[in-house]
């Protein structure tokens, strides 16, 4: 009964407030961007995915926000373009495979590249640690610390550790991006 | 481009660009009136926008497109960015847009690395449900994919191949045929799926996998055969399709050998079925393909002719202009069988369309019989004003030929000639019509008289320098042996009072023509001549002097006036070079002592020689003059290509030296070769002639170098990589003055038989600074060296072509050499040293080709014990052509009874070769070629000779390059 009420209320709601918001999903391959879209939009995971070649465009309403994403490519060949996605959008959200140690390097170092772009000044960060329900991914903390964010300045920056897999923490980004959305 | 760059900025259809408030609406303004790049750039910036609007997206993408398609450029940055906005277009689901967006990445498309980005996109809409997203995806794909990609979506591009929708069919099929130039792996595995394409009831699917099937055999004549044979007999119902088979059709008729005569021939039965066909193109097309059947049969023509009679008279312009432009064609080689058309024909000549009212007068001109030719004159006559100066040229060619293939009608012909030649036209055509006045002067005599009188018409008004002299220097030449010379006198005569200088200077030399030729004349002419003295041109002024003086009897005489130049060209600029670098310049040069040249069959074109006489006869004005006008007209026959009896000029250089009297006859002469590179201070050219015991070394020196005069020139050679030869005598050089060409030569002792070897050289001279304000050579010289090329012996130098005409070679360098002063280079001194490159001596140095006409004959007769076979891969090659005359350049050997002609396409060839070695060796090659399908070759070698050693050496030849 509650739920139906809810549902309600929240379609009531996005007939009065429409909001939209447009974010950029950058990352390395492999990092699960394409998954979390796809976790996003129908809810549902996939283990075979093909690697992104370009991006992705898809639009998604949750909660009165109607959220365009553009996934994008992460093999080395698309890491140039992102900026170009990335300007204008309401946030970025940069996805980091937080079990494969060897990448999270890599992983800081093009993120410093990108955010250093003078165009893409101000725009909030979310950084996602993804597949933490593998043993030995890294936490928040040492998320954290391991891409540098604390010397990140001048933009909002929020971290969060989720699994697409078992849809851990999927809930907290969601409300983290609707936050984000402009109305 | 700029042009059509500009249209944009005009309105499409206004009487002036007047913005009057009444006019507006009478005026249709282009959308894109007056757009500019950088305002519709600003604008592409809505692509960006959140809330897009498709509808003004899409016409900021077609203006874009339109500002592409004016030729407007986009730099790089623009390109990327306006295609990265367009990328962001994706999220609109609008399909005219979507289109728009498919478009414009077509078009815009950046470097490969960026475009990729809408690779995943493309791959989404491929498989989408939407037809139009799906065909249009697929198009923009492939386009853009490299092979790893396209590895990828195979699967998915192959099952679009047999997709029900035709659409989408046929751009997959339409963007394999893209494909299949890097990628032919790739689309050779949807075979299957192709022809199964290719029995679509739909006809764009089944045109374009035709065309499909077609491509990924090409390389594969059999397997074109093959293809061929299946698709005509299965049902191609495509009219398109149909046509394209017709085209492949034919194409394997003309590659296939032509079978023994009476044979029907493979695939004609199918063309002359097409000919039924309910489709006019596919007719057309048959019918198209019948008449260019390589020696068509009257027979075989009949029912194509047939076709094409019904198309004249049909209601579509489009369709008697293809009918009556083929007929036109099939007119110049079988004239008899289109003449059952003439009828229908002769009802064109009034058709509106004047390109086929003048294809129809030009083929009834070709058919037409004796008795017609007066009435089709009468109605070209008619329109003649009204077609452009392209169809009058035409015309122009029709009636000369006519005219030549009747001459009993010449009188009507000429008389249209020159009434047209009265009208309004440009150089072009008014050329066309003197050229073919002139061919009919030169091949009808009677129609000599009244030609000139023509002509003579025709310069009193004429418009065109180049004309007038060409029709001056014609009178010149005929007008003395006609009936009555003094008739054409005034008409020179007034030229030179009337007309520029250089056509008066051609009317004296024409006028003292008839002075010269005319006896009874001579006494008006010197009056006419004496008026030109004054004239205010030099060369007009030169010509009278020159002539009046000649008519006067000294100067040569009146013969002087027109020489007849009967010299072999060739041996002429021998003997000149010969004569400038021999020491003694005292005495005048003997143009006697250059063998006569056979006297021409025909002139290869009237103005060619027109203007050799003239240029002779407006030179030879001094002792010293002389010699510069052979060396004009020898310039201008080297033009002209008649560089026959090339070897004969060396002959006479080496004869006239009596040094190598000792050394026997020689054997062959080599064609000169470069020692220095281009624009260096000095030039040589080494030139190998062969003796039966030595090898004597030619150096043609030239200096460049105004301030130097170089004396007791000489080639050091080192013979280190020669051991064979030994160095007998240096015969230097005394003095080699500015531009001009002198000789020095080295003798070598060589073995009998062939010897191969390279030798560097090393130019030694004294340098005397020439000093620049007396132009004398200074007393004090020093002593320098100049590297020079290596000089290479081959075998191929020892073998020479016997039987027919001496060895024909391309005319020499020097003749270039002699008659270019304007090659000055103004050098600072040399330093002392320069590298150069050593000079080689390959075995195909000592091959001498040889003609023969019995090839088999001298085969048989030669020791089967000498024969030597090997096989030799050339790799991959164009053509077997051009590998054949590869291997002939490399054996300097003559080909026998015309197998130097591959057949085109021809997968495998023979040729038959000959050849002489020195003491008189035959040796004969037969030659194998094939073919792989990936155009590898191979080689089969097969020689004999009169002895061993002669088979061995064209191996040795051939291993050696």
């Amino acid at each position: 009964m509650s739920g139906w009420w809810s549902r309600l209320l929240d379609w009531l709601r996005s007939l009065f407030f429409k909001r939209e918001m447009e974010l950029s999903l950058i990352g390395l391959q492999n990092a699960g961007k394409s998954s979390l879209v796809n976790v996003l939009t129908t809810g549902s995971f996939h283990e075979d995915m093909i690697p992104t070649v370009g991006f992705n465009m898809r639009k998604v309403t949750k909660g009165g926000v109607t959220i365009k994403m553009w996934d994008l490519g992460g093999q080395p060949r698309f890491r140039s373009l992102w900026e170009r996605y990335c300007r204008g959008v309401q946030a970025i959200v940069y996805v980091v495979d937080a079990a494969d140690h060897d990448a999270v390097q890599v992983s800081a170092k093009e993120l410093a590249a990108l955010l250093a772009k003078p165009s893409l000044a101000g725009i909030p960060l979310l950084l996602l640690g993804n597949k933490n329900d593998i043993p030995g991914a890294l936490g928040t903390q040492q998320l954290i610390e391991r891409m540098g964010l604390q010397s990140l300045t001048g933009r909002e920056v929020c971290c969060y550790s989720i699994s697409c897999k078992v849809q851990n923490n999927i809930d907290i980004t969601l409300e983290w991006l609707t936050k984000h959305a402009k109305s | 481009m700029a042009a059509t760059a500009q249209d944009s900025l005009a309105p499409l259809r206004s009487g002036e660009g007047k913005k009057d408030e009444d006019r507006e609406e009478e005026t249709e303004y282009s959308p894109f009136y007056g757009i500019e790049k950088g305002a519709v750039l600003q604008e592409a910036r809505i692509f960006h926008d959140p809330n897009l609007d498709p509808r003004r997206c899409s016409q900021v993408i077609t203006k874009l497109l339109y500002l592409l398609h004016q030729g407007e450029t986009f730099t790089k940055k623009e390109a990327s960015d306006v295609f990265f906005a367009a990328t962001k277009l994706f999220q609109a689901k609008d399909p005219h847009l979507r289109r728009m967006v498919y478009l414009c990445i077509k078009d815009i498309c950046p470097g490969s690395d960026e475009v990729i980005i809408v690779t995943s996109s493309l791959m989404k809409d491929m498989n989408s449900r939407v037809e139009l997203y799906r065909s249009n995806a697929v198009r923009v794909l492939c386009q853009i994919v490299d092979g790893q990609l396209l590895a990828q979506i195979e699967r998915y591009l192959k099952q679009a191949v047999v997709d029900k929708s035709p659409v989408v069919a046929a751009s997959v099929l339409v963007s394999a045929v893209h494909l299949i130039k890097h990628n032919g792996e790739i689309i050779k595995r949807w075979v299957n799926e192709v022809t199964e394409a290719a029995q679509s009831r739909q006809p764009m699917v089944q045109f374009h996998a035709v065309a499909l099937l077609h491509a990924l055999r090409a390389s594969d004549r059999l397997a074109v055969s093959k293809l061929v044979t299946q698709l005509t007999r299965a049902q191609v119902k495509s009219p398109l399709a149909q046509c394209l088979l017709v085209r492949y059709v034919s194409q394997v008729i003309a590659d296939s050998q032509p079978g023994p005569g009476g044979e029907s021939r493979p695939f004609y039965d199918y063309l002359e079925g097409c000919l039924r066909h309910k489709s006019e193109s596919v007719i057309f097309e048959a019918a198209r393909a019948i008449c260019n059947l390589r020696d068509v049969t009257a027979r075989e023509l009949t029912p194509a002719i047939t076709v094409l009679q019904l198309f004249l008279s049909s209601s579509k312009p489009v369709l008697r202009f293809a009918a009556v432009r083929t007929l036109n064609k099939v007119a110049m080689s079988h004239p008899m069988a289109v003449t059952n058309c003439n009828i229908d024909m002769e009802s064109l000549i009034s058709d509106q369309n004047r390109s086929i009212a003048t294809l129809a007068i030009t083929t009834l001109l070709k058919t037409g019989s004796e008795g017609s030719v007066d009435k089709l004159l009468k109605q070209i006559g008619g329109f003649m004003s009204d077609i452009g100066d392209d169809f009058k040229v035409v015309v122009v060619g029709a009636i000369r030929s006519l005219a030549l293939k009747f001459p009993a009608k010449q009188r009507a012909l000429m008389g249209f000639l020159a009434s047209v030649l009265r009208e309004e036209g440009g150089f072009e055509y008014k050329k066309a019509i003197v050229q073919a006045i002139l061919e009919l002067i030169q091949e009808i005599p009677d129609a000599r008289e009244a030609g000139l009188g023509h002509l003579c018409e025709f310069i009193e008004d004429c418009e065109f320098t180049f004309l007038s002299v060409q029709v001056l220097a014609l009178l010149g030449r005929e007008g003395p042996t006609t009936k009555e010379p003094a008739r054409y006198i005034r008409y020179i005569y007034n030229r030179i009072i009337l007309e520029n200088a250089t056509v008066r200077a051609a009317a004296v030399s024409a006028l003292a023509s008839f002075g010269a030729r005319v006896p009874e004349l001579t006494a008006r002419v010197v009056v006419l001549l004496k008026r030109a003295l004054y004239d205010n041109d030099d060369e007009v002024r030169d010509r009278a002097t020159l002539h009046l003086t000649q008519l006067g009897g000294a100067a040569g005489g009146p013969e002087a006036i027109c020489p007849s130049l009967q010299l072999n060209l060739a041996a002429m600029e021998g003997a000149l070079a010969a004569y400038l670098a021999s020491d003694d310049t005292q005495q005048p040069f003997d143009v006697s002592t250059v063998p006569k040249a056979a006297p021409e069959a025909k002139l290869p074109k009237p103005q060619g020689g027109l203007m050799a006489a003239a240029a002779a006869g407006g030179t030879a004005a001094a002792a010293g003059g002389a010699a510069a006008g052979g060396a004009a007209a020898a310039g201008s026959a080297g033009g002209a290509g008649a560089a026959a009896g090339y070897s004969s000029q060396y002959e006479a250089i080496i004869k006239a030296r009596p040094e190598f009297a000792s050394l026997g006859p020689l054997f062959k002469s080599c064609a000169p070769v470069r020692l220095t590179e281009e624009d260096t201070e000095y030039a040589i050219h080494a030139v190998k002639h062969v003796f039966a015991e030595h090898l004597v070394l030619q150096f043609d020196c030239t200096n460049t170098i105004a301030e130097q005069c170089l004396e007791d020139v000489s080639v050091m050679l080192d013979l280190a990589e020669a051991p064979e030869f030994e160095a007998e005598t240096v015969l230097p050089l005394a003095s080699m003055p500015l531009n001009e060409v002198g000789q020095c030569f080295s003798v070598l002792r060589r073995p009998a038989g062939i010897s191969a070897g390279k030798m560097g050289c090393v130019l030694k001279f004294t340098v005397k600074e020439i000093d620049p304000s007396t132009g004398e050579a200074e007393e004090e010289g020093y002593e320098d060296e100049y590297q020079l090329e290596d000089v290479e012996v081959s075998g191929s130098d020892h073998i020479r072509p016997l039987g027919l005409a001496n060895c024909q070679c391309s005319a020499s360098p020097n003749i270039r050499l002699l008659c270019s002063a304007d090659s000055l280079l103004l050098l600072l001194l040399p330093p002392p040293h320069h590298q150069l490159e050593d000079v080689e001596v390959s075995g195909s140095d000592y091959i001498r080709p040889l003609g023969l006409g019995n090839f088999r004959g001298a085969w048989e007769s030669l020791d089967p014990a000498t024969e030597r076979e090997d096989d030799y891969g050339l790799g991959p090659r164009e053509a077997l052509q051009d590998t054949v005359e590869t291997v002939m350049g490399i054996l300097g050997m003559h080909p026998c009874e015309g197998t130097e002609a591959v057949p085109p396409n021809a997968r495998s060839h023979t040729v038959l070769l000959a050849g002489q070695l020195p003491g008189d060796v035959r040796a004969l090659v037969r030659l194998s070629f094939g073919m792989g399908a990936d155009g590898q070759v191979a080689m089969k070698v097969v020689s004999r000779g009169d002895s061993e050693e002669a088979s061995e050496a064209v191996h040795a030849v051939i291993q050696e390059a």
